[in-house]
């Protein structure tokens, strides 16, 4: 629907003012879909592959091979531009797949999991390409199962089961949505017993619990209390040996808020 | 149009880097015809087609003297050559000499019997191996043999109305000449149905315009196949219009059918002697041919769920259209609901445009043709654009 292939069941989409429906043209001009199935053509070649799409978003002449030449560049393909793509590793398929998206400049790319069945190297380009064009300043509306993606790539976060969004917002609006705690690990040698005890009186601290060296601590936001939980530990007479920070992650949150697993 | 344009010439590379499409566009038929023209080629179309016959007349009577009459005339209009012998073996030996396809024995006492109602038989002998000629002889026999029955009830008739009985001398004071009863043969100028072209050229046009349907599949199906392959997605994605994806598929369609059909043309000219008649007419007629090509397969792609559903439907209906509409027989001189049944099909309206521009007609005879097909092109291509763009939209 965002992309303009299905008409909306209700409300409407827009993308930098203009309406996005499925007659309209205009708007789906700033967009850049990456669909999750390889959408190119592999009796072309690579560079050929982006001209063709290059010229349905209006591109020509040197403006667009000087683009293609750039987005080769940028998803690694360059030295491959002239191979047919039925040539080309599934890794480098992905790449180029995202890379058409790309080429027209778009204000809002949409990626819909991009890294589905692709080797860690081509997945890690992926990842750092998509983060180069976040700081950038394009929008990037990336769909994916895998959390940890969506974690280390999206500002905002919204959880779809069964087609219906479940919750949406920042990373810690989505935890503190659903009552989840940061857990902090701390290494110790001491009373620890003590120790815990003296951690559980501190504002902010929702559990504390000790067993042989090692001190576990709920905490509402370990960013900012984790300094006062580190004096109070000495304070107290144990003596640090190292500390580990958990946040709750997305699939926590996803699967309190659906309490399924995850599929499809 | 620009953005068709762009699809259908990405569409265009593609195919021409697929040898299927130059197989089932060019080799396919230009072999086939190629094939059907030696082996069927003059029996087929009945053009070019030498009929020598042989005749004994044992009976020496008006009646097979009128008979031979009809033939030696046939013979004048050069139909066919006759000898005539003195006896049924020469004839025979002249038979298996391979010097005549077939001979006609007149049995003596054929006249008398003729007057006196009597049963009696012309004997026609054939060459076993001249099928087609023999039965054209056959054809000459009968067709007498049904003057003759009608000439008998008619002396029948008269003779009870004057009371007298039917004799010799009452047959000759009615007329004198048997082959004036009614006992002739006619050659009759074909109409634009049944009219025949020549063998290379039916061939080559009825194996273009039969494969031609397959061939703007290519095209057409191409829809299909990007939306099994993805790339549909991302084309309707793309700041174009639906209609503009559509198109692009038909113009491909277009682009092939008439390559494929040029090609064809071309080379069936040049290797067979094919003779198309005035080229305006025939582009014509191709462009029209073509459309309604798209036009019908762009139907079935808007009803099937898969390319290959797509081209197995589409081979089912180009050959039941191809097949009644005279691609590889001429059904249409076979009369009777057959005839009526080849409106139906734009490959008939094909060949039957083709016909008067290779019998040296100008390019306006092709005109009737031209419209037919276009009508289908205009009925069917509609139905399939309007069903093919709600599908995109769904």
């Amino acid at each position: 629907m965002i992309a303009g292939l299905l008409e909306a069941d209700e409300g409407s989409v827009a993308v930098v003012g203009e309406a996005i429906t499925t007659g309209s043209t205009r708007g789906r001009a700033a967009i850049g879909l990456v669909p999750q199935d390889l959408a190119i053509y592999p009796d072309l070649n690579g560079e050929e592959n982006l001209v063709f799409f290059g010229r349905l978003y209006g591109m020509g002449g040197d403006p667009l091979m000087g683009r293609v030449g750039e987005v080769l560049e940028v998803v690694g393909l360059a030295d491959r531009k002239d191979d047919l793509v039925k040539e080309y590793s599934g890794g480098m398929k992905r790449r180029l797949n995202i890379g058409i998206g790309l080429l027209h400049r778009p204000r809002l790319l949409i990626l819909d999991e991009p890294t589905v069945g692709v080797d860690p190297q081509s997945r890690n380009a992926i990842l750092e390409a998509v983060e180069s064009l976040s700081r950038e300043g394009m929008a990037v509306l990336y769909t994916t199962h895998y959390m940890e993606e969506a974690e280390r790539l999206c500002d905002r976060v919204a959880i779809i089961d069964e087609g219906v969004i479940q919750a949406e917002g920042t990373r810690r609006e989505l935890v503190s949505l659903v009552g989840e705690k940061d857990r902090v690990a701390i290494e110790a040698t001491g009373n620890l017993d003590a120790v815990a005890d003296t951690l559980r009186a501190i504002e902010g601290v929702t559990d504390a619990s000790a067993t042989d060296h090692r001190i576990d601590v709920l905490v509402t936001d370990a960013s900012s209390i984790l300094p006062r939980l580190l004096t109070s530990v000495s304070e107290a007479g144990g003596s640090i040996s190292g500390v580990e920070v958990q946040e709750p992650n997305l699939e926590a949150v996803f699967l309190h808020l659906t309490g399924k697993a995850l599929r499809d | 149009m620009g953005s068709a344009s762009r699809i259908a010439g990405k569409d265009l590379k593609l195919r021409m880097r697929d040898r299927s499409v130059f197989i089932l566009g060019i080799l396919a038929p230009l072999v086939l015809a190629y094939i059907f023209y030696l082996v069927f080629g003059p029996a087929a179309t009945g053009q070019g087609l030498s009929l020598a016959y042989g005749a004994v007349d044992e009976d020496g009577s008006d009646i097979s003297s009128a008979f031979l009459s009809v033939l030696e005339n046939a013979e004048s209009e050069g139909v066919l050559e006759l000898q005539t012998f003195t006896g049924p073996t020469e004839a025979a030996a002249a038979l298996d000499a391979g010097d005549i396809d077939a001979y006609f024995l007149l049995p003596a006492g054929l006249q008398q019997a003729v007057f006196t109602n009597q049963e009696t038989t012309i004997d026609v002998v054939g060459d076993v191996d001249q099928p087609t000629s023999t039965q054209i002889a056959a054809s000459f026999a009968e067709q007498f043999s049904s003057g003759v029955g009608a000439s008998q009830a008619a002396v029948a008739a008269t003779a009870s109305i004057a009371g007298v009985p039917v004799t010799p001398q009452f047959i000759s004071s009615l007329s004198a000449d048997p082959a004036a009863a009614g006992m002739s043969f006619t050659l009759v100028d074909q109409t634009a149905d049944t009219k025949q072209l020549d063998a290379p050229t039916y061939f080559a046009a009825g194996m273009a315009v039969f494969f031609l349907f397959f061939t703007v599949q290519f095209g057409v199906n191409g829809l299909l196949e990007e939306e099994r392959e993805g790339t549909l997605a991302r084309l309707m994605a793309a700041p174009i219009t639906r209609s503009a994806v559509i198109a692009g598929k038909g113009i491909l369609a277009f682009l092939l059918g008439v390559i494929s059909m040029t090609v064809l043309i071309v080379a069936t000219t040049l290797l067979m002697e094919a003779n198309w008649g005035a080229p305006l007419g025939v582009a014509l007629l191709v462009m029209a041919g073509v459309l309604s090509a798209v036009g019908i397969m762009g139907l079935v792609a808007s009803v099937a769920k898969t390319p290959e559903g797509a081209g197995n439907l589409g081979s089912i209906i180009a050959v039941i259209l191809g097949m009644l509409g005279g691609t590889f027989f001429p059904i249409a001189s076979s009369g009777g609901i057959l005839t009526s049944l080849t409106y139906l099909t734009p490959h008939a309206w094909f060949m039957r445009g083709l016909a008067s521009l290779s019998s040296g007609a100008p390019w306006t005879a092709a005109l009737p043709s031209v419209g037919a097909i276009l009508i289908f092109a205009l009925v069917t291509g509609t139905i399939a654009f309007i069903s093919l763009r709600r599908r995109l939209t769904r």
